[in-house]
């Protein structure tokens, strides 16, 4: 058990007051009384709107790598309430080269029950990504051991056919809102592969093959690097589970390369590196 | 003296209908999402919920349909309008507030060009609407002045009875009548009025001459306003694809140098490549730009060039905003004392 809520409101003060951080990003109450969302804290006075709770689910990494906030910064560090996915998050942003981890200021905490008004928060020790080494390293060797795996075992046993055509089904649905995309922290393009049209790499209309090419595409630039926070697939307005794609991707990068996103703040990315030892068993 | 449609009824009236070639299309749902769509067995239906995740625009603006083909030849290039095939459809269980989108998007695709898959498909459509006895904590309709039981843009309105067991139907177009005198037999008659249930109390939210007011005022564009209220906007278009008016469009050629088809697909003024330029500038450079085109395109310049506020207030993007955002919040702020 670490830090009280208390002493992580006690901090954030304290930041604010010395000035050390430019900005405080945690939750606050949203639009309705089941709903929280992010909030940007810079005076102390504004410090009381913020809340912790179970409903406090959105990985925030995600405005680490906005870029209208980044200037706001102005150099200086930020504070932000981090679960150990969101640690994760920053972790794959620091390694590829997008922020610099000395200047976030881990807020970390864990619902026990996630997406539940009463349930119990911890708050975690350590400010810095490497104190959450030891935890992530137990995140790992725990694997993927959830609902979704159970689902995922059962899509395996599908034919190839029966698999398409779930999926085909599932993407159907898809509008090309760019939800997903825009809600994950890993999606930091300036410019995206969709919105790239000499050559126009993937079909921008929403119609079977556009929507199998954008999801697909997705998924794979994922691989490695999804941390599960599920910002996604809460984001999907049409309800597709975006989250069995990216953990079957993730299951596979740790069965066979043995990697586990955002272990550290310097973890190479699976898909742009290579060892020795390296399966080849699809190479012929 | 008021005509009944029982419940029980409907499997006879899609039955009717389809023998004379028409489409039945309805709310219905699944595990994760529920939208307006082709209908076959009255069990598809899914009346039980506040309105659907999608909107009824996609039913008159697919969210990506083909114009036309082309094929680029030596001398010449040869090009195929895309035709619509000429079906008559029934949207039955229709959300009044979707009902009253179809009018407001009628002067927009009317305007300058006429939109003809736009119009062809409000010609070819009866829109049966069921008038809303529940709300939640989104719904605004009150708030654009309009309420859960309004009959524009519908040529059916339904109140649903006190037992549940069917609605009270009320013809309010020529094209609604006609619809009640063809299926005739299938709707019951009775002698005395019936009780039906009362609308939703759906609250006023926020005041729209006073939002209508702020906008037009000259310091509003310039404030520092949008940025305070889009500042955990993240850019998606989510709030634009459900709205049930917005309607703007890119036009997309798919294929390769010498064949192709010419498509019109949902674009968003949330999305940063709206309005970039192929040098690069973007006029509008951030999201509190894209905001306020947003909010000043539905509540001024809509309202100044057709008449009408381009919103339903069917709340569905405040509903579903990934950030909690949504049209509702920046309204309030304006109709009290925000934009200062």
């Amino acid at each position: 058990m670490g830090n009280t809520l208390e002493e992580h409101i006690k901090r954030t003060r304290q930041l604010l007051e010395c000035g050390e951080v430019a900005m405080v990003i945690g939750y606050e109450r949203g639009s309705v009384e089941n709903r929280r969302r992010a909030t940007f804290v810079k005076e102390v006075s504004e410090l009381e709107r913020m809340v912790l709770d179970g409903l406090c689910c959105e990985n925030l990494a995600n405005y680490l790598v906005r870029e209208e906030l980044l200037r706001s910064f102005d150099g200086k560090k930020v504070a932000i309430f981090l679960t150990t996915a969101g640690v994760r998050s920053v972790n794959i942003l620091a390694a590829e080269g997008q922020i610099n981890p000395d200047c976030v200021i881990i807020l970390g905490f864990e619902a026990e029950k996630p997406g539940e008004l009463d349930s119990a928060i911890k708050m975690l020790d350590g400010e810095h990504v490497d104190h959450y080494a030891d935890s992530i390293q137990q995140l790992k060797s725990r694997g993927f051991v959830n609902d979704r795996a159970q689902v995922i075992v059962k899509l395996e046993m599908m034919s190839a056919e029966e698999r398409f055509a779930f999926w085909r089904e599932q993407f159907s649905r898809c509008v090309k809102c760019y939800a997903c995309r825009q809600v994950c922290p890993m999606c930091y393009c300036r410019r995206c592969i969709v919105d790239c049209n000499q050559p126009q790499w993937i079909n921008a209309s929403a119609h079977d093959l556009g929507n199998l090419e954008w999801n697909l595409v997705r998924a794979f630039h994922l691989a490695g690097r999804c941390v599960g926070c599920g910002n996604c697939e809460q984001a999907c307005p049409a309800g597709i589970p975006l989250m069995l794609l990216n953990q079957r991707m993730a299951q596979e990068v740790l069965k066979e390369f043995n990697h586990f996103a955002g272990e550290s703040s310097t973890q190479l990315p699976v898909l742009a590196d290579f060892k020795k030892d390296d399966p080849e068993t699809f190479i012929l | 003296m008021a005509q009944i449609l029982e419940k029980n009824k409907l499997d006879e009236m899609i039955a009717r209908l389809n023998g004379d070639g028409c489409e039945v299309f309805g709310p219905r749902k699944n595990d994760t999402s529920s939208w307006y769509g082709k209908i076959s067995r009255a069990e598809e239906f899914c009346f039980d919920q506040i309105l659907p995740d999608r909107p009824l625009k996609e039913l008159f603006f697919p969210r990506t349909e083909p114009m036309m083909k082309y094929e680029i030849k030596k001398q010449q290039v040869d090009a195929e309008n895309y035709v619509l095939p000429k079906k008559q459809r029934v949207i039955f269980g229709a959300r009044p507030c979707d009902a009253v989108s179809l009018t407001i998007d009628d002067a927009l695709f009317a305007w300058d060009a006429c939109d003809e898959f736009w119009f062809e498909r409000r010609e070819n459509s009866v829109i049966v609407s069921i008038a809303c006895n529940k709300k939640d904590d989104f719904c605004m309709c009150t708030s654009l002045k309009s309420s859960p039981d309004v009959s524009t843009g519908s040529d059916v309105l339904l109140h649903e009875l006190v037992d549940s067991a069917g609605w009270r139907v009320s013809a309010i177009t020529p094209a609604g009548q006609d619809f009640i005198d063809k299926l005739g037999d299938v709707f019951s008659t009775t002698s005395t009025d019936v009780s039906v249930k009362p609308p939703a109390e759906v609250p006023v939210k926020f005041d729209l001459d006073a939002v209508i007011r702020k906008l037009n005022s000259p310091e509003i564009f310039e404030s520092d306003f949008w940025k305070t209220i889009s500042v955990r906007c993240v850019g998606c278009g989510v709030c634009t694809f459900v709205c049930p008016t917005c309607h703007c469009f890119d036009i997309q050629d798919e294929g390769d140098v010498y064949h192709g088809v010419r498509r019109k697909n949902w674009d968003s003024c949330s999305f940063a490549m709206f309005t970039r330029h192929a040098s690069g500038h973007n006029p509008r450079p951030d999201q509190a730009s894209r905001w306020r085109q947003r909010i000043m395109h539905k509540f001024n310049y809509y309202l100044e060039r057709f008449g009408q506020i381009s919103c339903t207030g069917c709340g569905r993007c405040s509903r579903v905003c990934p950030v909690d955002m949504g049209v509702t919040q920046t309204l309030v702020t304006l109709s009290t004392n925000g934009g200062k």
